[in-house]
């Protein structure tokens, strides 16, 4: 079903189109369903998962609202359980926003001795001087507070909203830094620091606040995990991960090219990792689909047919593109210059893409919109380029019937001709007399002449100038230094 | 008589007979028989006859030269007397030998005399040809350079300058080199125009720089732009003292940010090799250009008229008020070009709502442009007769005009420049500082390496570099002694700076970040 699509432009500069505000929050239910999908992930990240869907999918919210709060309670992380009950009360679902304070008061009575328990142990551990242990314990700890998402803020200190917790997990998980001996024990430590660097990441994007230093964290530690040195078949195990994650948090930065590459380098290996050091990531994070998702709309967004062509259709991503096969038939039916199709198709899948919660992000602090309709925007610029490249002269009303224009004034085809041939992405000129797009002739000869005429005087012009200065020296003729004070009077010839 | 007689004994009967050293020798004498003479032996009068009257001054140029100069100087207030005068100086200029008049040098006559002429006529083109007779590429500067300009623009016949101004300037005066034994002033090629001869006064760095300036401003006015960008340039990239700057580059650095927005809509990039610090200097005393020059790049009209006003005294006192306000037309010119990269027609109703005038108006300016040329479009009234609704058309104006001609003649130029460039080198290679230092290196053997100074890469022709011919040390790099010591020796030569003689260590370490 070809989803409403929502009225604003999702035109990458973001022009305020009056006709209707964040539609990103009023979007109409996705293709799949919810609870099979809610199956696939695990951990911490699933509540916000499904806290993102119920925030932006009305028709879903109550649904997704019950499953992030019955997750929440299995687990023992008192802080989202009490910010999920908030957010169902702002939803207006008053029954389910009810806290189960008993649940809650015992919850972080065992969290708060459960915490001293581990605190204890830690410093035993540490008197006694044993590395391995101290490791074990410090990362024990650190675990702890990652399930528990952090001690609870102390009204003392400063604290920023949401992500404040897991940075105590962030700094513990760092702190075993100290008495890693095996690079095993390194790439377990930064498996983990990435994955809490990316909870970090989304919570605080859900929150409202940015997430830039927090994706920027997972970079460094994905690249570090790459060259942490551990034997080749735990690398191989490695590899996936590191690629994965940082591919998503290059997206997150809104990084695409970069993303994409990431993702194409993505070894199919991540499909069927399990547990590594103790954490699916496939399950915990991101799923092959979710990876051949994101891949997919990168390469789609940024690479040019041929490379889209040899890299990704061609190339180790094909697996990964297996799992999702409408996003293989989107790439290739652009390769096959079928842009409205597969726009079409793009269009279908919108919903589904807006509700993950890395896609659907906020592409930046200004305005509403998310990596996917940036994403989506540059596709259709895209597009628009390529399919105009193979004419001379188009017709606005029959650029318009194969890219039905966005919003629906009249003028809506010519401005978005215009925004793309201001922004230098596509190479016309508008003939707006009569309503057409022309490309220009590019007379090569004359352009030659023209070109070889201006570098002949740019290099007479060079040629005189150095002769100059080397003249003014050999003939003493600097500029003198004044003699007193800043300034000195200069010669008058008579 | 018997001074007659002098006057008259040469050129002998056998004068082209002549080995160039005969030449050579003969006239010398000559001269310096003919500079002895008393003054009254020019101004009497031989058998009722100004004596100028019985010479020939294409044949005996030098006795001409001399006894006109002296009877200009015997400061006669006659009217007529200096009208004949003056009419006697129009001929000589017009007429002389110019090979005989490098030997005239002893004295400052050919100044003298050219001084006369361009205070007292009004139209400059004898001193300009005569100029360019004495040395046909006229492309050694002198202070005459200078007065001609000054003279030009005081005269307000800017234009009459250009001769002089369309010639570059490849070598500045500078005490000469000790010529070889068999170099004579009347070689063909000879350097005859150097700080010690007659022919300019002392040369200071300000004159340099002033002539260049009125120069860029002529060109301007004579809307030549890319001349006047090159002057400008000269002026600016002048080399300094320990980065000190001269108030003529800021004069020149304001000229220049207008220049480009008037040429091409935005400003001229400063070039490469600018001194960074001399630049900053500059563009401190400059703050109001600059802004002017950035709103004008947002093709922003409101806030350049804004700027505009707020500067006003400033533009005034530079006397750029009028460069100010053509750089305000030219920002209109600049928005409807701007339609013209991304519009193949629009009506004119549109490009007045671009603009923010009204249609009427509009339609008037683009008919102008078109019509002066600055803008290749065309402009098809509507049948409605409303102006807002006639139609421009941009024309592809990437079919330019196939120079194949301009190519050559810039080529030629090129070459011709090449020529220059090597007679600098070897003046270069023979400078104290530079000896010294190729003396260095090959005491140090040849893997010292050469890290000093950049390589200019001439080598655009067939052979090899242009520096082919000379030593191999001389030809490591154009640029490579200036930096190791040619700052030095552009000192020494001058003799500027004293106590350099002996260090050349010192010399040339203190000089090193210098150039």
């Amino acid at each position: 079903m070809a989803s409403k699509n929502s009225a604003r432009s999702p035109a990458k500069r973001l022009r305020q189109d009056s006709s209707s505000p964040a539609d990103n929050f009023n979007l109409p239910a996705p293709t799949f369903d919810l609870d099979t999908w809610a199956n696939n992930y695990d951990g911490a990240l699933l509540p916000l998962r499904l806290c993102h869907v119920a925030i932006h999918c009305p028709s879903l919210s109550r649904q997704a609202i019950g499953l992030a709060i019955s997750h929440a309670k299995r687990s023992k992380n008192v802080r989202q359980y009490t910010h999920l009950c908030d957010l169902a009360g702002q939803l207006h679902f008053k029954d389910l926003g009810t806290p189960d304070n008993d649940w809650v008061s015992r919850q972080e009575e065992g969290n708060k001795r459960e915490l001293s328990r581990l605190e204890g142990e830690l410093r035993g551990y540490k008197n006694n001087l044993i590395r391995e242990s101290i490791r074990m314990g410090q990362e024990d700890l650190a675990t702890h507070h990652l399930i528990t998402g952090g001690p609870p803020p102390d009204p003392n200190t400063v604290q920023q909203l949401g992500g404040s917790g897991y940075s105590v997990a962030y700094q513990a998980f760092s702190k075993t830094r100290d008495y890693c001996t095996t690079p095993s024990h390194m790439a377990s430590m930064m498996l983990r620091l990435i994955y809490t660097a990316l909870l970090q990441a989304v919570s605080s994007m859900q929150a409202g606040g940015s997430s830039g230093g927090n994706f920027a964290n997972t970079i460094s530690n994905c690249s570090r995990l790459r060259s942490s040195g551990v034997k080749a078949e735990e690398q191989v195990k490695l590899e996936p991960i590191a690629a994965a994650m940082s591919g998503i948090s290059l997206l997150g930065q809104g990084n695409y090219p970069d993303a994409a590459t990431t993702f194409l380098s993505t070894p199919i290996a991540y499909n069927t990792l399990g547990a590594v050091h103790g954490t699916d990531f496939g399950r915990a994070v991101a799923s092959a689909n979710d990876i051949a998702i994101y891949g997919g709309l990168c390469a789609l967004a940024t690479m040019s047919r041929q490379d889209l062509i040899d890299r990704v259709l061609g190339g180790s991503f094909r697996a990964f593109l297996e799992l999702e096969p409408h996003m293989r038939k989107a790439i290739s039916l652009y390769t096959t210059a079928k842009y409205k199709t597969c726009i079409d198709l793009l269009r279908h899948y919108y919903s589904d893409w807006s509700l993950d919660v890395f896609l659907g992000a906020a592409s930046s602090s200004v305005g509403s919109s998310s990596h996917v309709d940036v994403l989506f925007a540059k596709i259709r610029e895209k597009s628009i380029t390529a399919y105009l490249s193979s004419f001379s002269e188009v017709s606005l009303a029959s650029l318009a019937s194969t890219f039905p224009p966005v919003s629906s004034s009249p003028t809506a085809m010519e401005e978005e001709a215009l925004g793309l041939i201001e922004s230098g992405l596509l190479d016309a000129r508008l003939d707006v007399v009569n309503g057409t797009i022309i490309a220009p002739r590019k007379e090569l000869r004359s352009g030659t002449h023209g070109d070889a005429a201006r570098t002949a005087e740019d290099m007479e012009r060079m040629l005189l100038l150095r002769l100059h200065k080397v003249n003014v020296v050999m003939a003493g003729l600097e500029v003198p230094k004044p003699k007193n004070g800043n300034w000195a009077e200069g010669g008058f010839y008579q | 008589m018997a001074d007659l007689q002098l006057l008259l004994s040469f050129p002998p009967d056998d004068v082209a007979k002549l080995s160039n050293k005969k030449y050579d020798e003969v006239l010398r004498g000559y001269v310096q028989r003919v500079d002895k003479l008393p003054q009254s032996a020019f101004l009497k009068q031989v058998n009722n006859q100004n004596i100028l009257e019985l010479l020939n001054p294409a044949i005996n140029s030098i006795a001409y030269l001399y006894t006109l100069v002296e009877q200009v100087k015997s400061g006669s207030k006659d009217k007529n007397r200096l009208t004949a005068l003056l009419d006697c100086t129009v001929i000589f200029l017009a007429t002389f030998d110019p090979v005989q008049i490098r030997y005239s040098t002893i004295s400052d006559v050919w100044l003298d005399l050219t001084t006369f002429a361009i205070t007292n006529l009004h139209d400059l083109t004898p001193v300009t040809t005569a100029l360019l007779r004495l040395d046909p590429s006229a492309g050694t500067f002198t202070t005459v350079h200078l007065r001609i300009v000054r003279a030009a623009l005081n005269l307000g016949t800017p234009s009459a300058a250009l001769p002089i101004l369309d010639k570059n300037i490849h070598s500045l005066p500078t005490t000469p080199i000790k010529q070889h034994a068999d170099e004579y002033l009347c070689d063909e090629d000879a350097v005859f125009i150097t700080s010690k001869s007659g022919f300019t006064g002392k040369v200071a760095p300000e004159f340099l720089l002033e002539y260049y300036l009125l120069g860029a401003t002529i060109y301007t006015a004579l809307r030549q732009y890319s001349r006047a960008r090159l002057f400008l340039e000269y002026v600016l990239l002048t080399p300094t003292t320990q980065h000190s700057a001269s108030a003529l580059q800021v004069e020149a650095y304001k000229q220049f940010a207008l220049l480009g927005l008037l040429a091409q809509g935005k400003g001229y990039p400063l070039p490469r090799t600018h001194d960074s610090s001399v630049t900053k200097n500059i563009r401190a005393c400059c703050k109001a250009y600059d802004a002017l020059a950035e709103s004008f790049e947002h093709r922003d009209l409101q806030k350049f008229r804004a700027e505009m006003e707020t500067g006003m005294a400033v533009w005034h006192e530079d006397g750029n008020l009028r460069l100010v306000r053509e750089c305000e037309q030219a920002l209109l010119k600049w928005q409807v070009l701007d339609l013209g990269k991304r519009f193949a027609a629009l009506p004119i109703g549109r490009v007045a709502a671009h603009v923010g005038f009204g249609d009427q108006e509009v339609l008037g300016w683009t008919l102008e442009l078109i019509r002066s040329g600055q803008m290749s479009a065309s402009i098809t009234p509507a049948d409605s007769g409303e102006a807002g609704d006639a139609v421009l058309r941009f024309h592809d104006t990437t079919a330019g005009k196939v120079g194949g001609e301009d190519l050559a003649a810039q080529t030629a130029r090129i070459e011709e420049l090449v020529k220059y460039i090597r007679a600098a080198d070897v003046r270069l290679q023979l400078s104290k500082e530079y000896v010294d230092y190729a003396k260095r290196q090959k005491k140090l053997g040849p893997d010292a390496g050469d890290v000093i100074g950049d390589q200019m890469d001439l080598s655009w022709e067939g052979g090899g570099g242009i520096m082919g011919g000379s030593s191999g040390m001389g030809s490591t790099g154009f640029m490579g002694p200036i930096s190791g010591g040619g700052g030095g020796g552009g000192m020494g030569l001058s003799g500027r700076i004293e106590g350099l003689d002996d260090g050349d260590e010192g010399g040339e370490e203190d000089i090193m970040g210098n150039y």
